[in-house]
């Protein structure tokens, strides 16, 4: 089990190097295809290598490079808070979808734009769509806490019903703004990975780095959370004071995740189920090959999105949403079979 | 009181003003099994969950080894009280050791690791609970039993000086139950401090040093098993009969309840029934302890039956005969010897009318007037309907309800604490 969890990270880790020159060398514009290697090893000191022509450095770094970094960044975010969302509520279905944390997300940041407030300001988006992110995640939580004590079903009735009334408004807010596209309804409803510049990159890996970074010093308080909030707290954890604080961290980081490709489905639930069911549930292996393997889901999602009928791009949401549904489906079938005890 | 590792001083605790647990002042020492036993809803789970600082008490303190809980951290708590819950399930595939060495986190500071003594110190404890071997297996794909014991021995690689147990054994067999509640007593042997509910007081018995017995949140007993597991005290705890005695092979003492009628001698009631009519009144004047009697019925019909199995007194015809005057003469001795009669609902005709003539003999007479869903009082002849008449002049008609309730009120002496009507 060791070795195999040692070696699903080293393989993880090179397939997203891989992943990395591949994303960056496929698109729209045929570039040489060793360009980016050239480009790279040329930044990193071997001079005697050949920069490529201008043209294609300025697609690569100005174009292909960051729309592939936030592709890995929100994709490692998304899947360590599924990851987490699952451990704190014991459920194998929770997510940040489902507990209406990404219906927040978007909401605050359709204000943003609707308001104006997001030309006012380059933190407007963010911050906006952090705060709504909060905010819903706080409602759900208080409004399924009774005494002390928060219940898993009532949690995700909880969550629907937000995410429902949340996605309603941001469609509302789209339907009677100024500016509104069919465009941006579908990155607010879908999520999208078009048009990212460095601009997001540098917004958003200072929050979203150190958050998974964070989250993952938190792989044991997970563990233990699995175990019942009892046991766990009979362990010696303060339960209630780490259940707010990775809520809120998650919340946060799904935000700002939101805040640069929208607000992407699936990815929280299908990528941690499936390491788990490949590497078990010890978060302390689970999280870092979530973040490597949500890394991973969202670069090659994006390129078969964007490579399928180009210059034609299909939406990285709708791609998540068509491989994500048949897993969901298959994963209930298989919890019915092993009659686990699933969402109670 | 240096030696005692957990101490409660006028402990309570109220939810939504209800009281659970009321004014507990107890101590527990180094070397003791206490068993914390009691009937469902005693406050046994909440005790233990107060004691392990899973809850926060309304008034009165716990001190561990000395110390308010209060104002302990929980870090610090986790090292010195274990706390097993009743509480297995999980949703996720952790393996068996992966469960075991969540038992080192109050050990472990955030960026330690588990040792290999860490690993060898949970392998060898789950070798002590009997499951070596299952190291990797997944926690999951275990029997309830097994997960019970690995949860059991998660808490003992806590390795603490108090265990707090709660229900440990509820889903193992006798097996199992005995290694576990053994394993108790082994820990207690170290000069630890061991407190575990147990439902059956026959285990608690056995295995334990001392018993404590709640009831609706108080103790109303503490003290070595034999002291605690007393008839009259658990009588009136567990509102049942029970036999305390002393076990052939063991010496130590089994509890038996007995059956609720036993010994009863109450007043006589004769009930006249057919075509499963006097059914449900026999169930219910069986269970309220009245001395019973039927018929005339004929064989096979189900109140025939049922009075036959359970052994009431009763004259019986052959199936679809007449009953004559000779039947009658015989069984008025149990009508007139019966305190009351009761003449329930059924069809009346030539074949059972004399079942009348025979009401006409009681001592005082009942005459059930039929409910919604039993069988009607037909009449297949004038005389059979001019006889009832008679009858029903010179005796009270009451409904199935009214009786039950006035049967109830006066029940038969030496029945107060028992039945659902208490």
């Amino acid at each position: 089990m060791k070795k195999r969890k040692a070696f699903t990270i080293l393989v993880l880790s090179l397939l997203l190097v891989a992943a990395l020159v591949v994303a960056v060398g496929i698109g729209a514009v045929r570039v040489a295809p060793l360009s980016f290697t050239r480009y790279l090893l040329h930044q990193l000191g071997f001079r005697s290598v050949a920069l490529p022509d201008q043209q294609d450095i300025t697609i690569i770094v100005f174009l292909r490079l960051p729309r592939v970094l936030a592709a890995m960044l929100v994709g490692a975010s998304l899947a360590v808070c599924g990851v987490v969302m699952q451990g704190l509520f014991r459920n194998p279905m929770a997510s940040p979808e489902i507990l209406g944390i990404s219906a927040g997300g978007s909401l605050g940041a359709v204000t943003a734009i609707t308001s104006g407030f997001a030309s006012v300001s380059l933190f407007g988006l963010p911050l906006l769509t952090v705060v709504g992110a909060l905010l819903s995640s706080t409602l759900v939580y208080f409004l399924s806490t009774s005494r002390g004590t928060t219940s898993l079903l009532f949690i995700i009735i909880a969550g629907m019903a937000i995410s429902s009334l949340l996605n309603g408004l941001t469609s509302a807010l789209l339907l009677i703004s100024r500016e509104y596209q069919v465009s941006q309804f579908l990155f607010w409803t879908m999520g999208g990975l078009d048009g990212r510049t460095w601009q997001h990159i540098f917004f958003a890996a200072p929050v979203l780095i150190p958050g998974i970074i964070v989250l993952g010093l938190f792989s044991r308080e997970l563990n233990l959370f699995t175990l019942g909030e009892e046991s766990a707290s009979s362990l010696g954890m303060r339960v209630e004071r780490t259940k707010r604080l990775l809520l809120a961290l998650s919340a946060v980081i799904t935000g700002m995740a939101i805040s640069v490709a929208g607000p992407i489905g699936f990815v929280g639930l299908l990528v941690p189920h499936f390491f788990r069911f490949l590497i078990g549930a010890d978060h302390r292996t689970l999280i870092p090959a979530s973040a490597l393997g949500g890394a991973l889901f969202l670069t090659v999602c994006d390129l078969v999105g964007r490579s399928i009928a180009p210059p034609l791009e299909v939406r990285v949401g709708i791609i998540t949403a068509i491989l994500g549904s048949p897993y969901l489906l298959s994963l209930i079938v298989r919890i019915q079979r092993r009659s686990v005890r699933g969402i109670q | 009181m240096t030696d005692a590792l957990v101490r409660t001083q006028r402990l309570w605790w109220k939810i939504g003003g209800a009281t659970i647990v009321e004014n507990i002042d107890i101590s527990v020492s180094r070397g003791e099994l206490v068993g914390v036993i009691g009937p469902n809803g005693a406050g046994k789970t909440t005790l233990l969950r107060l004691l392990a600082g899973l809850l926060v008490p309304s008034e009165g303190a716990v001190f561990l080894d000395g110390r308010n809980l209060a104002v302990m951290d929980a870090r610090s708590r986790a090292r010195k009280l274990a706390f097993m819950s009743q509480e297995t399930a999980q949703n996720f595939p952790f393996t068996v050791m992966e469960i075991l060495l969540m038992g080192r986190y109050p050990h472990l500071g955030r960026f330690e690791r588990e040792t290999a003594e860490d690993h060898e110190k949970a392998r060898r404890t789950l070798s002590y609970v009997g499951l070596s071997g299952l190291e990797n297996r997944g926690f999951g794909e275990l029997s309830g039993g097994e997960r019970q014991l690995v949860l059991f021995a998660k808490a003992l690689v806590q390795d603490t000086e108090t265990l707090v147990l709660d229900e440990p054994s509820s889903n193992l067999d006798i097996r199992h139950q005995d290694r576990i509640f053994s394993m108790a007593q082994e820990l207690a042997g170290e000069k630890r401090a061991v407190l575990t509910s147990v439902h059956n007081l026959g285990v608690a018995a056995q295995y334990c040093s001392r018993l404590l017995l709640l009831e609706t949140g108080r103790v109303a007993a503490d003290g070595r098993p034999e002291e605690v597991l007393r008839s009259e005290i658990l009588d009136r705890v567990y509102a049942v009969h029970t036999l305390v005695s002393p076990s052939m092979a063991t010496g130590s003492l089994t509890v038996t309840v007995l059956p609720s009628r036993a010994g009863v001698t109450g007043a006589r009631v004769h009930l006249i029934g057919g075509a499963g009519s006097a059914v449900n009144i026999t169930r219910e004047l069986h269970r309220l302890g009245y001395v019973l009697s039927g018929g005339i019925a004929h064989e096979h019909d189900s109140d025939e039956r049922l009075w036959r199995n359970l052994g009431i007194a009763c004259t019986r015809v052959g199936a679809f005969s007449r009953i004559d005057n000779e039947e009658v003469l015989k069984a008025a001795r149990m009508v007139e010897s019966a305190d009351i009669t009761v003449l329930c609902s059924f069809p009346i005709g030539p074949g059972n009318q004399r079942n009348l003539n025979l009401a006409a003999r009681a001592r005082r007479l009942i005459v059930l007037a039929p409910g919604p869903g039993d069988v009607p009082r037909t009449f297949f002849s004038d005389e059979g309907r001019a006889i009832f008449e008679n009858l029903c002049g010179n005796s009270n008609v009451m409904t199935y309800e009214e009786l039950i309730s006035e049967l109830s009120r006066m029940k038969p002496a030496g029945k107060e604490s028992s039945g659902p009507a208490s």
